[in-house]
C-alpha cells in the first residue's frame, strides 16, 4: 500500500516508517500538517496516517480539509491524547480509525491492513464466505459445510467482523472496539473466552480450525490451506 | 496621613452616609416644627391684635366723634407692658398712643427683635401688629410684643442644634462601635487566611456560635478550606503513590534488563527478556493511561457530551459479554435488569464503569461465587447494583478502596492497577451518580444511583 504519514516526532515517524516498509508498504512521511495535506491532494494514496498534534496544521483540521475536498482516502489517527471524547472528535472529523500512543506495532500493522482499500469494497455484500464457512447477512444465518450453526448475537458480530477481515490479522483491541464497543482494556479474558466459544461452535465434527491465533498480535480467520 | 483603620472601613463609610441622612431628616423635622410652632404663636398674636382693634372700634363708635382718640388714650392708660397703640392723623401727627408715629401702612406689620434696640423704639422685643384706617380717616395701629414668638424661635433653634449634635455624636459613636465589631470579625478571617498562606493549613476561622451572617461566612469558608485541604492531601497522596507504585515495576524492569544483559547467552533468551520487559512497560503505561483518564474524567464538567442511553440494553450487553467469562472462571453471573431504563450518559465511559465493577467482583472472588447485576428504578433515581457473595470488604475500608492505588491486603498479589474503582467512581460522578459499597451478607454490594432521565 502507498501510505502517507504525517507525524512530527522524528523517532516515532522512523519507527512507523521502518516497520511499515518492512511489511511491504510504501511510505512517505511529513512533519508538517500543511505539507502533508498538500501532498495528499496532489497524489493518489491508499491510506493516510495522521498524528493529532502536528505543527503547521492540526491533524484534525487536516482530515476535515481532506473530507471537504471529497478525498475519500482512509485515515488513521494517531494520538497521545486518548482523552474522553477525543476519539469521537477524531472519527467525527472524518477519520476511519483511531490509535492511541503508545501502541504495539502489531496493533498498527493490523489496523493499517484493515483500513486498506480492498476491505471497503465488500461492505455491500450480503453473503460472506471463507472456505466452507458462509454467513448470510440478510437472514443472519451461518453455515459451515451447509450445516447451520446457531450463534448468539454477540458471536454473530464477532464472526462477521472476522470474516470481513478474512485473511488479515485483527487485534484484541480491534475486536473490543468493533464487536463490544469497549474502548478500554478489560482485565478479564473477554475476547479469548468468546473466541474459544465461537471456535467450539465452528469446529464441530473435527472440522479444521478457521480462527487462528497469531501470537502477540491477534486473530486471523482464513480457510485451511 | 493614614486614617485609623476603622475609619477606612466600609461600615464606617456607611455610618457616615447614614449620619448625613439622619442630619437631613433632623433638619426637616425641626424645620416643620419651627414652621408650624411659630405659625401658631403668630396666629395667636394676630388674633389678639384683631380683637383689640375690634374692641377699640366698637368703643369709639359709642363715644361718638373723636371717639377713637379718647378710646385709644383710655386704652394706653391701662395698657399692660408689651401692648402698643398708636393713633395718628393723615399728616402723621400722633393723636394718642404709646409709640412714636410711623408710616401708615395697612395690614399686618412686624418688626424683628433687635439686640441694639432697633429702629422700633419701644424696646428690645420684636413687635407684631396690624394697621387699619378708622372711620374718621385716621390711622390706627395696635401691636403686641412678640416675645413669645422670639422665645419659641430661639428654643426651637437651640433644640435643633442640640438634637443635631446628639445625632451626629450618636451616629459616629455607633458607627465606630459597629465598625470596630465588624472589623474584629473580618480581622479574624483575614488573620486566619494569612496563617493558612503562611503554611498553617489546619487553621480554621473561629465561629461565634451566634449563627449570624459572619458565622455563616466562616462556616462556608471553613468547608471550602476543608475541601481544598482534602484535595491537596489527595494530590500529595497521589503523587507519592504514583512514585511509589511505579518504582516497583520500574525497578523490576531494570533488574530484568540487567540480568538479561549479564546472563543471556542466546538471541532467543534475549528476545524472551525483551518480551517480558515490553510487558512490564505496558503495565506501567497502562497505569499512566488510567491515571490520565481519571484526571481527565474528574476535570470534566458534568453533563458534557452526555446523551440519552438505553441502560437496560447496555447492561444486557454486559451480562451477555461477561456471562461466559464468569463461567470460564467457575463463577456465575446473573442479571435482573428492568426493561426501558434510560439515563443520560457517555456511551464510551459507561461500559467501562460496569465492566470495572463486574470484573472486580470476578477477580476478587473465588470459584463458585455468584455475581448478580441488578438495575431498577428507585425513589432516588435509577439504581444499579453489582453484588457478589465473595469475601467482601471490611466496613472501615469501604471508602478507602476508592482511593488511587489502594489495594486490599489479600488482593495485592492479583494483577491490576489499583485504579479500577477510582475510575468507576470518577465516571459515576461525571454522570451525577453516587457510588457506595455495602455489605451483601456475605460479600460486597456496589450500589450506583444515577439521576433519572429528565
Amino acid at each position: 500500500m502507498k501510505i502517507l504519514l504525517i507525524e512530527d516526532d522524528v523517532e516515532t515517524a522512523d519507527y512507523i516508517a521502518q516497520g511499515l516498509t518492512e511489511e511491504g508498504h510504501v511510505l512517505r512521511s511529513f512533519a508538517d500538517g500543511r505539507d502533508g495535506l498538500f501532498s495528499i491532494k496532489g497524489e493518489e494514496w491508499d491510506l493516510v496516517i495522521v498524528d493529532r498534534m502536528v505543527p503547521g496544521m492540526d491533524g484534525l483540521n487536516v482530515v476535515k480539509a481532506l473530507r471537504c475536498a471529497k478525498v475519500k482516502t482512509p485515515v488513521l489517527f494517531l494520538t497521545a491524547l486518548g482523552g474522553v471524547g477525543d476519539r469521537v472528535n477524531g472519527l467525527n472529523a472524518g477519520g476511519d480509525d483511531y490509535l492511541v500512543k503508545p501502541f504495539a506495532f502489531a496493533e498498527l500493522v493490523a489496523r493499517v491492513n484493515a483500513l486498506g482499500r480492498r476491505s471497503h469494497t465488500i461492505a455491500a455484500e450480503t453473503v460472506l464466505r471463507v472456505g466452507d464457512l458462509e454467513m448470510n447477512l440478510l437472514n443472519r444465518a451461518v453455515t459451515r459445510n451447509t450445516v447451520p450453526i446457531p450463534l448468539q448475537p454477540r458471536e454473530f458480530r464477532l464472526l462477521e467482523y472476522l470474516m470481513r477481515h478474512a485473511g488479515k490479522i485483527v487485534t484484541r483491541t480491534m475486536l473490543l472496539e468493533h464487536v463490544w464497543d469497549f474502548h478500554f482494556d478489560p482485565k478479564t479474558s473477554v475476547v479469548e473466552t468468546h473466541i474459544s466459544r465461537l471456535r467450539a461452535k465452528l469446529n464441530r465434527d473435527e472440522a479444521p480450525e478457521l480462527i487462528h491465533t497469531m501470537r502477540g498480535a491477534g486473530y486471523s480467520l482464513h480457510a485451511p490451506s | 496621613m493614614r486614617l485609623p483603620r476603622f475609619l477606612r472601613t466600609t461600615s464606617f463609610r456607611l455610618t457616615l452616609l447614614y449620619a448625613g441622612l439622619f442630619c437631613a431628616s433632623v433638619l426637616l423635622l425641626f424645620g416643620a416644627i419651627f414652621w408650624f410652632g411659630t405659625g401658631y404663636v403668630a396666629d395667636q398674636i394676630d388674633r389678639s391684635v384683631s380683637n383689640e382693634i375690634s374692641e377699640i372700634s366698637a368703643h369709639a363708635a359709642v363715644e361718638g366723634p373723636d371717639g377713637f382718640r379718647q378710646t385709644v388714650a383710655l386704652y394706653v392708660k391701662d395698657a399692660p407692658a408689651g401692648v402698643y397703640y398708636l393713633l395718628q392723623d393723615v399728616s402723621g401727627r400722633v393723636l394718642a398712643g404709646n409709640i412714636p408715629a410711623m408710616d401708615p401702612i395697612m395690614g399686618l406689620r412686624s418688626w424683628p427683635r433687635r439686640k441694639d434696640g432697633g429702629n422700633f423704639p419701644v424696646g428690645r422685643h420684636g413687635v407684631r401688629g396690624r394697621g387699619v384706617s378708622t372711620a374718621e380717616g385716621t390711622y390706627l395701629f395696635v401691636g403686641l410684643d412678640s416675645v413669645e414668638l422670639d422665645r419659641m424661635r430661639a428654643l426651637i433653634a437651640k433644640a435643633f442644634l442640640w438634637g443635631l449634635a446628639a445625632t451626629i455624636a450618636l451616629a459616629l459613636l455607633g458607627g465606630t462601635v459597629m465598625s470596630l465589631g465588624l472589623l474584629r470579625r473580618v480581622e479574624a478571617i483575614s488573620q486566619t487566611s494569612r496563617r493558612i498562606v503562611a503554611g498553617d493549613l489546619n487553621r480554621r476561622i473561629p465561629m461565634h456560635g451566634t449563627n449570624d451572617e459572619f458565622d455563616h461566612l466562616a462556616a462556608s469558608l471553613n468547608t471550602m478550606l476543608d475541601r481544598i485541604q482534602g484535595l491537596m492531601e489527595g494530590l500529595q497522596q497521589v503523587s507519592s503513590d504514583i512514585a511509589h507504585d511505579l518504582r516497583t515495576p520500574l525497578s523490576r524492569l531494570r533488574q530484568r534488563l540487567e540480568l538479561a544483559r549479564r546472563r543471556a547467552h542466546s538471541v532467543d533468551e534475549l528476545h524472551d527478556a525483551l518480551d517480558s520487559s515490553i510487558l512490564d512497560v505496558n503495565a506501567i503505561l497502562e497505569t499512566f493511561a488510567a491515571l490520565l483518564r481519571i484526571a481527565q474524567i474528574e476535570a470534566h464538567t458534568h453533563a458534557v457530551g452526555l446523551a440519552p442511553i438505553d441502560l437496560s440494553d447496555m447492561l444486557g450487553g454486559m451480562i451477555d459479554t461477561y456471562q461466559s467469562v464468569a463461567e470460564e472462571r467457575g463463577q456465575k453471573l446473573c442479571g435482573e435488569i428492568a426493561p426501558g431504563l434510560t439515563i443520560s450518559g457517555d456511551r464510551e465511559l459507561l461500559p467501562q464503569l460496569f465492566s470495572n465493577l463486574i470484573e472486580n467482583a470476578m477477580r476478587h472472588c473465588a470459584e463458585g461465587t455468584t455475581i448478580v447485576l441488578r438495575a431498577a428504578c428507585a425513589a432516588t433515581g435509577i439504581e444499579v447494583l453489582v453484588s457478589d457473595n465473595g469475601p467482601g470488604i471490611p466496613a472501615a475500608l469501604r471508602e478507602k478502596v476508592f482511593q488511587r492505588f489502594f489495594r486490599l491486603e489479600h488482593s495485592r498479589t492479583t494483577e491490576g492497577t489499583g485504579l479500577g474503582l477510582t475510575l468507576a467512581r470518577a465516571i459515576a460522578s461525571l454522570h451525577g451518580a453516587t457510588m457506595q459499597l455495602s455489605d451483601n451478607q456475605p460479600g460486597l454490594r456496589v450500589q450506583t444511583i444515577f439521576p433519572g432521565e429528565k
